[in-house]
């Protein structure tokens, strides 16, 4: 069968070795290691309470105001921003509406903290040591989110005040020993343990396979064109549907393997960690298949048809670029939602099984969505194939001798 | 179902270059052997029938199929690409057998498919090798049984033996006969004497167009009257490569022997009218066609 002839082709191949590995190493360096021994015991939740949330934004803003300063991430990458008068000016409308206070009585409370110094970069900061800010008795949850928005807007984005990032920010509070006790009970008793571990490998592996399935298909895909292959392949019987698919499904399980060894990993670290009886184990394998085999089937589709039409260059850069952002556009909310269109879904913690449930159904339709473009790109790839083959397409080249920017004589 | 590809009117364009024009002809069964200089377009009117490439405008029917149909055209076609490659970590008979899946030959025939050729192109000693690791050879010996595994009717082979050693060369030519005997075998080379020993039909290929078309025999007989052999001093040798389209030499002592082909008798000492060869023949053709072939000596 052509489907084991290419998947004995992807296991000898270099690319696939170094994806194993690095997989592998992956695994073994995030989740291995942290779920060594018995779990670590909660001790902080989201509140998701306004007055929390508020005090804390504020406080933060109104340190960085004095100082002129504000850290922002855009897009991941660390930018200390500073305003010029008329944006520090609206900044500092927005501060004196949320904390209900005059010019002056603003001005008072940053003379009367202390000074410090930070070193941000190569220039040194001065900041002042401010107490608790007030916040406005009259302020809504709604108008303080608006008017965060607006500073963020100011700031160009990425700042800590950030809306949706606000409540997973600024809303930590201790929890209780009762609450501690339920969210323990809550592992055990609804995640079956497992189920709580499963989405922590899940949170991992997706980082890791948002990535690497696209140095394999690209070196696959492209190994025709650059050991001029291409015609000795054009001119056989096969279909392109059917060449384009065994390659494809060959793919995607050849890089899934791997991915159920580290599943079997985790679920014989849990046996040695719990009482047997404890465990629903299955959910080791459910739930990260359900999350991570639609990754792995979209990257590689989209690397395939990339590869294709332009080059396996392209297909690397544009799938780092994708996963860059979604990594980036996920911040600081390690947990909780997860939006329809994210390639990357993030849980980081065993417990939190609520709260996850809260965008069941956003990554439900996040998964099936995933699972179906990668099978419709991948007919579309077949379809290009065709085209290629019978000279009706060459591909696009961006770079070297056929080049589209390459003016042609 | 009649055996013959019929090509008509085709052109064939890169972008804005014409590479073929207006190409006319008939391929019937057996060997069919297309010349022609480097760049003459051999290659591309191969991919074009191969279903490779898209012709511009025409008609080509292979065995009453249009070209068009690309899935049964392929599923009657071998091709052996100029430059031949295969994945180079693959094993000799790993290679066949890929190749032959693609090809749709169902796993029980494939694997006396892949020894009886090996065998047939004389690898079967070494068809534990990679394909890194084969001599040129022996790679183009492995090029023409990819060529061969799904029993095609056609069978196209660009340059199959260039870079083979004498031996081998005849074998790979009785080789292609023998196939030949019940398919089209269409075979392009510049080694014109190939195309002596083994195709009855040939078409001379010029800047895209086809010179000439006909047999062996009629492409002697075209040029004969028109090849000379002369005895003369060394040292006139460089002048008369300028004057003159010299097809061989033979040296001996101060004077040499030379081929020369010429619309009249060359003004030159020594000189006898001799029996044309292919080569004569063939240099003749491109000349008598108005092709600069002067200082030639292929
Ligand atoms: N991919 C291409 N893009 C643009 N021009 C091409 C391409 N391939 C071939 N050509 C041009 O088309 C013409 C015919 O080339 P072709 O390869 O068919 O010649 P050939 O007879 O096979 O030559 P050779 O004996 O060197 O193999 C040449 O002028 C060549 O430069
Ligand atoms: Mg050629």
């Amino acid at each position: 069968m052509l489907f084991s002839k290419e998947c004995r082709r992807i296991l000898t191949s270099l690319t696939f070795i170094i994806y194993c590995f690095v997989v592998g190493l992956f695994f073994v360096s995030q989740y291995f290691e942290e779920c060594n021994g018995v779990p670590y015991v909660p001790d902080e939740k989201i509140s998701e309470d306004h007055d929390v949330i508020m005090h804390g934004a504020v406080d933060d803003l109104a340190t960085e105001f004095f100082a002129n300063n504000y850290v922002c991430y855009p897009y991941g990458f660390y930018k200390s921003v500073r305003l010029k008068e008329d944006d520090s000016k609206k900044v500092e409308e927005c501060l004196l509406e949320v904390t209900g206070l005059t010019h002056d009585e603003l001005m008072d409370i940053r003379d009367s903290g202390e000074k410090y110094y930070i070193e941000r970069g190569v220039q040194e900061t001065m900041y002042y040591e401010i107490g608790e800010m007030p916040v406005s008795d009259t302020i809504t949850y709604e108008r303080f989110c608006e008017l965060m928005g607006k500073v963020d807007d100011i700031l160009g984005g990425g700042s800590n005040y950030k809306v949706d990032d606000i409540v997973f920010r600024y809303s930590y509070v201790p929890m209780t020993d009762e609450e501690i006790e339920g969210v323990i009970s809550d592992l055990y008793d609804k995640d079956g343990v497992a189920g709580g571990y499963a989405r922590l490998f899940s949170d991992y592996m997706g980082i890791v396979l948002g990535i690497m399935p696209v140095f394999v298909t690209a070196a696959l895909v492209s190994a025709d064109r650059r050991k001029r292959v291409s015609d000795l392949i054009y001119t056989r019987k096969i279909s392109s549907f059917k060449l384009v698919f065994s390659r494809y499904t060959a793919l995607v399980v050849m890089m899934f393997i791997p991915v159920i060894f580290c599943m079997i990993a985790a679920s014989i670290q849990l046996i040695k960690n719990f009482d047997f009886s404890d465990l629903a184990l299955y959910r080791m394998f459910t739930l990260p298949t359900f999350w991570l085999l639609p990754q792995i089937m979209i990257v590689t589709a989209v690397a395939m048809i990339v590869t294709e039409v332009f080059s396996s260059g392209i297909a690397i850069l544009l799938q780092f670029a994708w996963w860059f952002h979604s990594n980036m556009s996920n911040g600081e909310r390690l947990s909780g939602s997860i939006g329809k269109f994210d390639l990357i879904c993030r849980h980081n913690t065993i417990y939190g099984r609520d709260e996850f449930l809260l965008s069941r159904n956003d990554f439900i339709f996040n998964r099936v969505f995933f699972f179906i473009a990668a099978i419709v790109i991948t007919a579309l790839t077949a379809y290009i194939f065709e085209l290629k083959r019978g000279g009706r397409f060459n591909g696009f080249r961006l770079f070297g001798k056929d080049s589209i920017f390459r003016h042609k004589a | 179902m009649e055996k013959k590809i019929e090509i008509k009117n085709v052109s064939k364009f890169y972008g804005r270059k014409q590479a073929l024009f207006d190409i006319d002809l008939t391929i019937e069964q057996g060997m069919f052997g297309l010349l022609g200089r480097n760049g003459a377009g051999k290659t591309t009117l191969m991919k074009t029938l191969a279903a490779l490439h898209k012709k511009k405008s025409g008609e080509i029917t292979v065995c009453g199929v249009p070209i068009e149909k690309a899935r049964e055209i392929r599923a009657m076609t071998g091709y052996l690409p100029q430059d031949f490659s295969m994945y180079p970590s693959m094993k000799t008979d790993e290679a066949l057998d890929y190749l032959g899946a693609l090809s749709g030959i169902p796993k029980a025939d494939r694997k006396k498919k892949v020894t009886s050729l090996l065998r047939k192109v004389n690898l079967i000693e070494h068809r534990h090798k990679k394909v890194k690791e084969l001599s040129g050879g022996m790679k183009r010996r492995l090029g023409i049984a990819q060529a061969l595994i799904h029993d095609p009717t056609v069978l196209i082979v660009d340059e199959p033996t260039a870079g083979l050693d004498p031996e081998e060369r005849i074998r790979f030519r009785n080789l292609l006969c023998e196939v030949a005997e019940e398919r089209i075998v269409i075979l392009s080379t510049h080694i014109v004497g190939d195309i002596e020993a083994t195709c009855e039909n040939i078409a001379i290929m010029d800047e895209g167009r086809i010179l000439w078309k006909g047999t062996v025999e009629q492409l002697i007989d075209n040029a004969r009257g028109h090849i000379f052999t002369s005895n003369v001093e060394k040292r006139f040798i460089p002048q008369i490569k300028k004057e003159y389209i010299v097809t061989g030499m033979l040296s001996q002592n101060d004077y040499t022997t030379v081929r020369i082909v010429s619309d009249s008798e060359p003004d030159l000492p020594n000189t006898v009218l001799t029996e044309p060869d292919i080569e004569g023949a063939y240099m003749y053709c491109l000349h008598s066609s108005g092709c600069d072939v002067k200082g030639g000596e292929e």
